[in-house]
């Protein structure tokens, strides 16, 4: 390396799936080349490698089309058809004017007429955006109530029964195999391979050349299929009747012995009674619900010492049963059955045959499976691990997006829980992990945020459905926390509401409830939900109604083509901020170390970029909040506290500080927290070493030792707790006389049932209008690794090396459907929805079912540059934003029925 | 001797396209030129079908068909098994494009860059002229190789000297070494593994082997 040579290390977080840390080779002050980070080869879950997406760091910087200093819009009119008409203005009349929208927002009060923030933000990448956007946080964290209900695709576009049901039974935002140590995992559409960032590559592919073997089940044979030992391909969204015919061959067709029994009776509910109207039977004096022991023949509380409860049976018991909104029953004598027993009788008619006419798939499947499941989970096996002997199940499943969001998500996240717990591998080693909570607190650590509460499960912060506490007047536009008890009431809550509703709202709101209205400001960051979202068009008509939007851009976009004022950021090679890394956290990120990692300047600023640390301050300055924001640092606004035992680097709070004095504060802040307070390494020093962190133990892994540590038990099989808040729901609002919910309360069940889920879409179709028969075929998209989340569909590189992938900016159909429809390969064919038309070229496969058509990534862009005149279609304008189609916890589905037809061909009538 | 080869594990393999992205980076080889690429395959029909994911590029093959066509001499051969272009002597007839059963050389008749004519600062820096209007193709990377004996380092083991391809894979599917040396760990991987390699019937001896199954 000569003089001129430097290697600056940084990390990318550009999709959920990162951190990764690289070095990037600079000459003579030009960024070059990006390599892997070899230095934290020994502490990275995947030796050190990048990502395909970090490789096009070096072109996002230089990238020509690149907005290289504030602008403001000259044409007051907005919309696709109003060119912007964007002019260059400085820093300051930049800043001027948002601080004055701002401060005339204030002085009118935070909220509007309606109720809601009159400051609304929309960040994109799952969160990944923080990684990016300095000390903004505690801009936005010092201004006060923010809505953060417009989605970019949170809700419709992610695991979102997941990440709610996830965490109220197991601290589970998301869910992944614990795959160094798991021999069989049955993956319903988990794309891990094209999703799960380098980890996930890393450890599937060690795993699967010690011999793991992974069943796929999915429409399509996806990357993540290919990569597995068997494809089963599905019809879309029956994976809940696969899953619930496993759960009757393990409780119908199977010894009861070769079932972890002590896990069911000890571990989860399976013990408590149910009564006849639904809940568990109580003790009336202390409120526990009750059990049935052996040893003593009688009822007793659950926690009662000294017992062996019954698993099935039913016993006759004085109780109390408690309702919604404290409803009580007594009961004298009355004939109770045990939780587990429900279960039994409930899962009784999902037999094999039945789901596998529903899936479509050949017979002998189920059983095949299933036997296979049972046999790898090695019931009574034990590890050490840690210094522990923790239970070793080595089976696991994996649900991916569109099985775990819309209607079905509950079942299939419900039925895959249970079928861990079945065989004692929740939480335990080889089996099914969580990963990380987003809405629970502490998110320090998975351990830290459970409690047990007083049923004898894990606590959890549902929103209030109770008279007195309901939120009848939402605090923001997409409404979680009056029709998303599930959705708590975390900092991320409001990106995890129906983020859909905000936008259907803002056109129509629905009867009697507050008029949705739009914010007085609008700040969207790394986000463009005008291509990423669903009926695109319709999306865009609505920003184009925002009064004021501020875009921190990196190109023009086709969300930033309504904005008022344009900032320009330092891009990812451009700018400071230091971030935690390691510990657990997202699908196959499970660290043996935690700590600290940088990204700095590798290069000058291009244009007038300023770092978004200095556009924080200086609108913070602006406003007149300047004090609150530096607290809010203070307070860990910057990404953690400033202060802690034995070290405090706090802020003075009264005046301004330079990006550098900040980012030097946080990095003594994070060397102290590392090392108790020993230590105050700054960002000279991180800038030189690039990342610094300390061992913690695999314990940490698995939240099966504090299950135990608490004597918890997860709440399987029975949902008695969702049954009552779906009750208290409905009372609260059929009191308003809202009765547009109606079909999501219906998802509150204590045992769920199947139910006809592709029918629903069917049925969406006949609402909008159509014969479902003329629109014969699922449309559906999968991810494209090489794009996902990172702004880069204007990377030339991306482009062509995505363009490796069969599929890439075209239709996949199945070749011999094709054939039948007089379809070549390369054909422009047409995909009409009830919504709208697109089109795109034909390709041809053998990896897809007859009844599918697949547009990979989202694309239809007509402002980003490159990517517009590259084409590509998208399955986002054609996917109406539909309440009926919505679930109970405010997501819905990527899918649409569509018709399709070569474009030389005159239209079907109807189609 | 050695003969440097290259292992790609197929069941390990997921078409992230990384490979392919690192060189080009590391390369500096201009839009639409791929020396190490992987194709995705398939195999079988509906619903008997695989998928599968194919890295490919120069085989640096022992019997190079491009060296034999070469009216230049330009292609040449290494006593470690590395097949090289001179770019002076190159006259860029493509002869050795048509030859290859690989597909693996490239020719671009004009600068190219990524938005048209007008190269970033980064492809203003690392413009080579010198591989204008000449065949280019995967070198092994054999600057980094090179570097190998005067630091007494490995190749495919020592991450300095390896092919940024390797290094960059992040499923571990791509393996680099001298395939002669009995203790290296390409010659454990074809000992241990069913391999096969690419139209071998050909008779090019390519030095790009490919593990599909344990043996």
């Amino acid at each position: 390396m000569t003089s001129a040579e430097r290697n600056v290390p940084v990390y990318c977080y550009q999709c959920v799936a990162g951190p990764d840390l690289l070095n990037v080779k600079t000459l003579d002050g030009v960024a070059t080349e990006v390599e892997p980070n070899f230095s934290a080869a020994a502490i990275h879950p995947a030796a050190g490698k990048i990502c395909v997406k970090a490789y096009g760091l070096i072109q996002k910087t230089y990238n020509p089309a690149r907005v290289l200093t504030p602008m403001k819009r000259t044409n007051p009119n907005k919309g696709r058809v109003h060119d912007p008409g964007f002019v260059p203005i400085t820093w300051d009349e930049a800043l001027d004017m948002v601080a004055d929208k701002l401060n005339r927002a204030r002085a009118r009060g935070l909220t509007d007429e309606a109720g809601y923030p009159r400051l609304a933000v929309s960040f994109g990448g799952g969160g990944t955006a923080r990684s990016y956007m300095g000390t903004f946080p505690a801009f936005l964290g010092a201004w006060g109530p923010i809505d953060q209900s417009f989605g970019s695709g949170q809700g419709v576009k992610c695991y979102h029964s997941e990440h709610l049901y996830g965490e109220f039974w197991h601290r589970a935002f998301t869910v992944c195999p614990d795959t160094p140590l798991t021999d069989y995992v049955l993956s319903f559409g988990a794309n891990t391979e094209a999703s799960g960032g380098v980890t996930g590559v890393w450890r599937h592919a060690e795993a699967r050349a010690r011999g793991l073997e992974r069943v796929q089940f999915e429409p399509h044979l996806s990357i993540t299929g290919a990569c597995s030992a068997e494809w089963v391909p599905i019809k879309p969204k029956t994976d809940a009747a696969f899953l619930f015919a496993m759960l009757h061959v393990m409780l119908h067709e199977t010894p009861r012995q070769n079932l972890d029994l002590a896990f069911l009776g000890r571990r989860t509910g399976s013990p408590y009674l149910v009564g006849p109207q639904g809940y568990f039977l109580r003790q009336e004096s202390s409120g526990k619900p009750l059990i049935w022991d052996t040893k003593q023949d009688a009822a007793v509380p659950f926690d009662s010492p000294d017992t062996e409860p019954a698993l099935d049976g039913e016993f006759t018991v004085d109780a109390v049963e408690t309702g919604a909104d404290g409803q009580i029953w007594r009961h004298q004598g009355i004939g109770a059955q045990t939780a587990f027993s429900r279960l039994v009788a409930h899962v009784a008619p999902y037999t094999p045959d039945w789901a596998e006419a529903v899936c479509e798939i050949g017979p002998g499947t189920v059983r095949r499976i299933t036997s296979a499941y049972l046999a790898h989970a090695r019931v009574g096996a034990t590890i050490d691990i840690g210094g522990a002997t923790l239970p070793h199940r080595p089976v696991a499943i994996s649900l991916g997006k569109t099985v775990t969001n819309g209607w079905g998500g509950y079942e299939c996240c419900w039925a895959r829980t249970l079928l861990a717990c079945l065989i004692g591998g929740l939480e335990v080693p080889g089996g099914t992990l969580g990963t990380a909570v987003r809405l629970n607190r502490p998110a320090t650590t998975r351990q830290a945020s459970v409690t047990r509460g007083p049923d004898g499960f894990m606590d959890f912060p549902l929103n209030p459905t109770d008279r007195d506490n309901w939120q009848a007047v939402p605090k923001i536009r997409n409404a979680h926390g009056s029709l998303v008890p599930l959705s708590a009431h975390s900092p991320w809550s409001a990106a995890l509401g129906p983020s859909h509703l905000a936008w259907m709202f803002l056109e129509r709101t629905p009867d009697n409830w507050p008029e949705v209205t739009s914010p007085d400001v609008w700040f969207v960051y790394r986000t463009n939900p005008s291509i990423s979202f669903w009926d695109t068009p319709t999306i865009s008509e609505r920003i184009a109604e925002f009064p004021f939007v501020v875009a921190f851009a990196y190109t023009l976009d086709e969300t930033n083509y309504m904005a008022d004022v344009l900032l320009p950021e330092c891009t990812d090679l451009e700018s400071t901020q230091l971030i935690r890394i390691g510990g657990t956290k997202y699908t196959e990120q499970f660290w043996d170390h935690e700590g600290f990692a940088i990204r700095q300047p590798v290069v000058a600023p291009r244009g007038e970029c300023r770092d978004f640390t200095d556009i924080a301050t200086e609108l913070a300055t602006r406003t007149g909040i300047l004090s609150a924001y530096n607290q809010a640092i203070n307070a860990g606004g910057a990404g953690l506290p400033l202060a802690g035992e034995n070290y405090d680097h706090r802020l003075d709070p009264d005046r301004a500080h330079a990006g550098d004095a900040i980012w030097d504060a946080v990095c003594r802040a994070a060397t102290g927290e590392l090392t108790g307070g020993t230590e105050s390494e700054g960002l000279d020093w991180f800038k030189r070493h690039g990342h610094r962190s300390r061992p913690i133990s695999r314990l940490r892994w698995y939240l099966y030792p504090e299950i135990l540590r608490q004597d918890i038990r997860f709440e399987m099989p029975y949902q008695e707790r969702l049954r009552r808040i779906g009750a208290e729901l409905a009372n609260r609002l059929h009191e308003q006389d809202i009765h547009w919910w109606d079909r999501q309360l219906d998802e509150y069940q204590a045992l769920p049932e199947y139910r006809d889920f592709p029918g629903l879409w069917e049925g969406a179709v006949v609402a909008a209008g159509a014969t479902p028969e003329d629109f014969p075929f699922w449309l559906l998209t999968t991810r494209s690794m090489q794009h996902s989340w990172g702004a880069n569909a204007s990377l030339q590189i991306v482009d062509e090396v995505a363009g490796n992938i069969k599929g890439y900016r075209g239709v996949v159909m199945n070749a011999d459907k094709a054939a039948a429809l007089g379809i070549g390969d390369g054909d422009m064919i047409e995909v009409r929805s009830t919504l709208r038309a697109t089109k795109g070229k034909a390709v041809l496969r053998q990896g897809i079912r007859p009844d599918t058509v697949l547009m990979a990534g989202q694309f239809d862009h007509w402002v980003t540059p490159f990517s517009k005149d590259k084409g590509g279609p998208s399955m986002n304008p054609l996917t109406p934003m539909s309440l009926e189609l919505t679930d109970a916890t405010g997501s819905a589905a990527d899918l649409v029925r569509v018709a399709i037809r070569r474009l030389d061909q005159a239209p079907e009538p109807g189609s | 001797m050695t003969r440097y080869v290259m292992v790609a594990d197929l069941r390990r393999c997921v078409g992230c396209q990384t490979c392919t992205a690192a060189c080009k980076g590391a390369n500096a080889t201009p839009p639409g030129v791929q020396w190490r690429q992987v194709l995705d395959m398939e195999v079988g029909t509906f619903p008997d079908v695989r998928r599968v994911f194919v890295p490919v590029g120069c085989m640096h093959c022992g019997e190079p068909p491009c060296m034999e066509v070469c009216p230049t001499t330009a292609t040449g051969q290494r006593d470690d098994g590395l097949v090289t272009i001179d770019y002076d002597l190159c006259i860029g007839c493509g002869y050795c494009a048509v030859a290859c059963p690989y597909q693996a050389r490239h020719i671009s008749h004009r600068a190219a860059f990524a938005y048209g004519d007008q190269a970033m600062a980064p492809e203003v820096a690392r413009f080579d002229e010198a591989r204008v209007a000449v065949a280019t193709k995967c070198t092994f990377c054999v600057d980094r190789v090179d570097k190998a004996k005067e630091n007494g380092l490995v190749p495919g083991v020592d991450q300095e000297v390896t092919p940024v391809c390797v290094n960059s894979c992040i499923a571990g599917a791509l393996h680099f070494g001298d395939r002669d040396d009995p203790d290296s760990a390409v010659s454990s991987l074809l000992a241990e593994n069913a391999t096969f390699r690419m139209h071998e019937d050909l008779g090019t001896d390519p030095g790009f082997h490919y593990v599909w199954d344990s043996e």
